[in-house]
């Protein structure tokens, strides 16, 4: 028993001692730009939890990166890469847009999930076309999901300024807006009752709830459903799955359909509280943010909820140190990139010593 | 006589089972010296151990007279001795020249002295007539010229000792008559030939003496040209040794499994099986004996739905299942056991209770809608462990820190929990330790007493007489012929697994 409690330390452990070399190292990015890193540090940490409106702020950041990061977590289980996180996003969030600015004159309560439907049919959409070429055709998931991601970038951008540009504009190249009644509302209602006042400038929404509601949802999908049991078996052994009488082919089109509808999900926060319409720089590179917190978050949901809410605070704090010490933002991209790096190390070597102890003990 | 290898009283030991014990071997400067044995005779503990993989637990070697500890596959170069590996290590993409300096190539400044290469290896071609471009990419050129490839790279390395590994495993017949006539060059000029197989007829032609193991023991050493190959196969599978089993006279029943005229090919075509007819009826074990590598694997996997058969039929309780998917024919009663388990068998980072109820996840009784039960499947889960006695922490550790044998009992548990009508054991003893193999025979044959069918696939062959009612032997992907155990002795069972003999009647090859 106490040799368990060792090993969920460790792992738990893990991420944190990868976050921590991260940010030493990437001391000595700062002190190339001749900023002391420690004032970097503390002015991230300042300018982001001072004030709730900021943590408001970070938990809005988060949400995107939550549904990606489970989109990418739930194809993994089963041995998939989904790199088209990316391109299925976006053709959620347009197909999300049309609904909800062709559509005029519904209750919010029909309109809104009908936008989140859509937003899920569009990514299901398109994570359908890599699943079957890799089923039918040996097609690398890999390959064909980059491919889309780069065809989804171009049919938006046609869609958006050929076929369905908002005519009233003069400058701006962008969809018509959403109807009022497809606009997800803030927090701020319910915050306020336990006395909790956000600025207008917040743009928190239902969304983070829904995807905090997901990720536990997930969790017990992937742990506690017989499809969720399938698609961990197959995913660590599919010659054992397949002689058990598994049908991987429909684990595969299950799992990599449920990975794409919640892709779908993830510009839809943006969409229906920022923006109100699609534009041609509506954000992108969430898809691939996903990847990085599923790898940080272990594949685990709480993981990634917690690792979304530390991209979120690093975007945060970039602002902070961008605004405030003159520090370009870009340092916070390098520290990124070094905590995704420092987290495979780590959790190779903290794996590694797991499986020992683990043998250790069975004999 | 200059003695290239001695060997003293060595003896390797893994958990549960002795590999080489006591084995004392004379090899002699400059002869082909075959090592014949079946499967787990202990043939490739022994190499490995010469090739510096392993190290003997006791026992020590002499290499051209002088006693050597061969700790590494570098120190087994340096005293001489070059390992010719059944499966090729070669890369592709390379030129023939480019894969055997790889890994010893001489420099002149920082770059590849390819000249002096080329020269080498032009010499030592010409020196043994190796016929070999040596410009081409290895994966353009023949499997034979591959393996002259694999005995320039060991002749390059400077080895006098060349050791051979199953050499003509995946050869046609015509290139194993050039293998031979390079083997005799060598022999020629000098070097010395170990000569691993299990192919009696082509040991008897090439070698000038056989030595024969058998569970890990030195059977004896024998001039070729003074033996048989029936007295080979005589010495290779040894007296019955029976194991004392309480075989209960079990009524049979219905025809379970009917097998008929199944042909199988893979995917470049090659045929797997050939005709197979047999069938087993309710109360009865059918064995099937054969060395490895000879369809009983692809046999297995075909009743089981894991590969798709090219004719025949095949039917339980006198349906055809040959269109069913794995899934329906696990639900019709068809319970397997995997050979190989960590492969087919286990999810091995996955939970001991998740292992058990793998493919029986959709089972009413294990859902409480839409989870699963998770309490119900762990009470099923401590049942099993405690029927079958699976010896574990915890079952939520990972079924990967179990022992073999108690892997084993997890799969056996599983397989047998569903009353299956049909059960085919694929090596359901491999690896297992004494105890651990009695307890399979009591449970197998206590489906027997159950009235199941069971298809046995062994290379054991006391195994498969001990415990079966019927007998196949395959040989090549056909069922060369069928008997009862108390009809036949091991060595004739032996003679057709070897291919000594080959058409039904026997007595003549």
């Amino acid at each position: 028993m106490k040799k368990n409690y060792k090993i969920l330390t460790l792992k738990i452990l893990a991420p944190f001692i990868a976050i921590f070399l991260a940010a030493f190292f990437s001391s000595f990015v700062i002190l190339t730009i001749n900023k002391s890193p420690l004032e970097v540090f503390y002015t991230m940490f300042k300018f982001s939890f001072r004030r709730l409106d900021s943590i408001a702020i970070i938990l809005y950041n988060s949400t995107p990166l939550i549904f990606s990061g489970l989109a990418v977590a739930i194809a993994f289980r089963m041995g998939l890469f989904n790199i088209g996180v990316e391109g299925q996003y976006l053709i959620g969030t347009f197909l999300a847009a049309f609904v909800g600015f062709s559509l005029e004159g519904l209750p919010p309560f029909i309109h809104i999930p009908l936008l989140i439907l859509s937003g899920m049919l569009g990514g299901m959409i398109w994570a359908y076309l890599p699943i079957y070429l890799k089923i039918r055709k040996g097609v690398h998931e890999v390959i064909s999901t980059i491919m889309l991601n780069y065809i989804a970038y171009s049919l938006i951008h046609y869609l958006i300024s050929e076929i369905f540009i908002d005519r009233s504009q003069k400058l701006l190249i962008r969809t018509p807006k959403l109807a009022p009644s497809a606009l997800m509302p803030k927090l701020h209602g319910v915050l306020a009752l336990f006395g909790i006042e956000l600025p207008k400038h917040v743009y928190l929404n239902w969304f983070f709830v829904i995807a905090v509601l997901l990720a536990i949802a997930i969790y017990y999908i992937v742990y506690y459903t017989p499809f969720g049991f399938e698609l961990r078996a197959v995913g660590q052994n599919p010659e054992a799955s397949r002689t058990a009488g598994i049908d991987k082919e429909k684990v595969f089109y299950k799992g990599f359909l449920l990975s794409g509808a919640i892709a779908g999900l993830v510009g839809l926060s943006d969409l229906m509280s920022y923006f109100g319409y699609m534009d041609l720089d509506f954000p992108r590179g969430y898809g691939f943010d996903g990847i990085a917190v599923a790898l940080i978050g272990q594949n685990d949901p709480f993981g990634i909820i917690l690792a979304s809410i530390l991209f979120g605070f690093l975007r945060r704090g970039a602002e902070g140190i961008q605004t405030l010490l003159n520090v370009p933002m870009d340092t916070i991209v390098i520290l990124q990139a070094l905590m995704i790096i420092t987290i495979v190390i780590i959790n190779k070597i903290v794996g590694d010593y797991i499986k020992r102890l683990e043998k250790k003990g069975a004999r | 006589m200059e003695k290239a290898i001695v060997l003293k009283n060595i003896t390797k030991r893994f958990p549960g089972i002795v590999a080489n014990d006591n084995i004392n071997l004379e090899i002699n400067k400059g002869e082909i010296h075959a090592i014949v044995g079946e499967n787990g005779a202990g043939k490739s503990t022994l190499m490995k151990i010469l090739a510096g993989l392993y190290q003997p637990d006791e026992g020590e070697i002499y290499v051209f007279g002088k006693k050597e500890k061969i700790n590494s596959p570098n120190r087994a170069i340096e005293l001489g001795i070059g390992m010719v590996h059944q499966h090729f290590m070669l890369v592709g993409r390379f030129s023939v020249l480019e894969n055997i300096i790889l890994g010893s190539e001489k420099k002149k400044g920082i770059t590849i002295d390819w000249e002096n290469a080329r020269q080498v290896i032009k010499e030592l071609c010409d020196l043994y007539n190796f016929s070999v471009d040596i410009d081409a990419k290895v994966e353009d050129i023949s499997v034979g010229m591959a393996q002259r490839v694999e005995i320039l790279k060991v002749l390059y390395r400077g080895a006098d000792i060349l050791v051979f590994d199953e050499p003509t495993a995946t050869l046609a017949p015509q290139e194993v008559k050039e293998l031979f006539v390079n083997l005799r060059k060598l022999k020629e000029e000098g070097k010395t030939i170990i000569f691993i197989s299990h192919k009696l007829d082509e040991v008897l032609e090439i070698a000038d003496r056989v030595t024969v193991l058998r569970r890990g023991k030195v059977i004896g050493t024998v001039f070729a040209n003074e033996t048989t190959k029936e007295e080979l196969a005589r010495m290779m599978v040894g007296k019955p040794v029976l194991l004392k089993l309480d075989k209960e006279e079990v009524k049979k029943g219905d025809i379970i499994l009917t097998v008929e005229n199944l042909y199988l090919r893979s995917e470049s075509g090659q045929i797997l099986l050939e005709g197979i007819n047999f069938n087993i009826r309710s109360g009865e074990i059918y064995g099937i004996a054969g060395v490895e590598g000879n369809g009983q694997r692809e046999l297995a996997e075909a009743i089981m739905g894991l590969r798709a058969i090219s004719e025949g039929e095949i039917k339980l309780v006198g349906e055809s299942i040959k269109n069913l998917s794995i899934r329906e024919r696990r639900s019709k009663g068809i319970a397997f056991i995997p050979e190989d388990r960590h492969k087919q068998g286990l999810v091995l980072p996955m939970k001991v209770w998740e292992n058990v109820i793998l493919g029986l996840h959709r089972k009413r009784e294990f859902i409480r809608y839409p989870f699963l039960n998770v309490e119900k499947i762990q009470k099923f889960a401590r049942g099993i462990v405690d029927k079958y006695n699976v010896m574990l922490s915890s079952i939520n550790q990972p079924v990967e820190g179990l022992s073999g044998g108690n892997q084993q009992k997890v799969i056996l548990g599983r397989e047998l929990s569903q009353d299956p009508i049909l059960v085919i054991a694929a090596q359901p003893t491999r690896g297992l330790d004494i105890g651990a193999s009695e307890f399979v025979y009591t449970r197998l044959l206590s489906l027997r007493e159950q009235g199941k069918a069971i298809l046995l696939i062994s290379a054991d062959l006391d195994e498969v007489l001990s415990l079966s009612d019927r007998i196949g032997v395959m040989y090549k992907g056909k069922i060369v012929a069928e008997f009862k155990p108390e009809e036949t002795t091991l060595e004739q069972i032996g003679l057709y697994m070897l291919g000594v003999y080959t058409d039904k009647d026997g007595e003549t090859a």
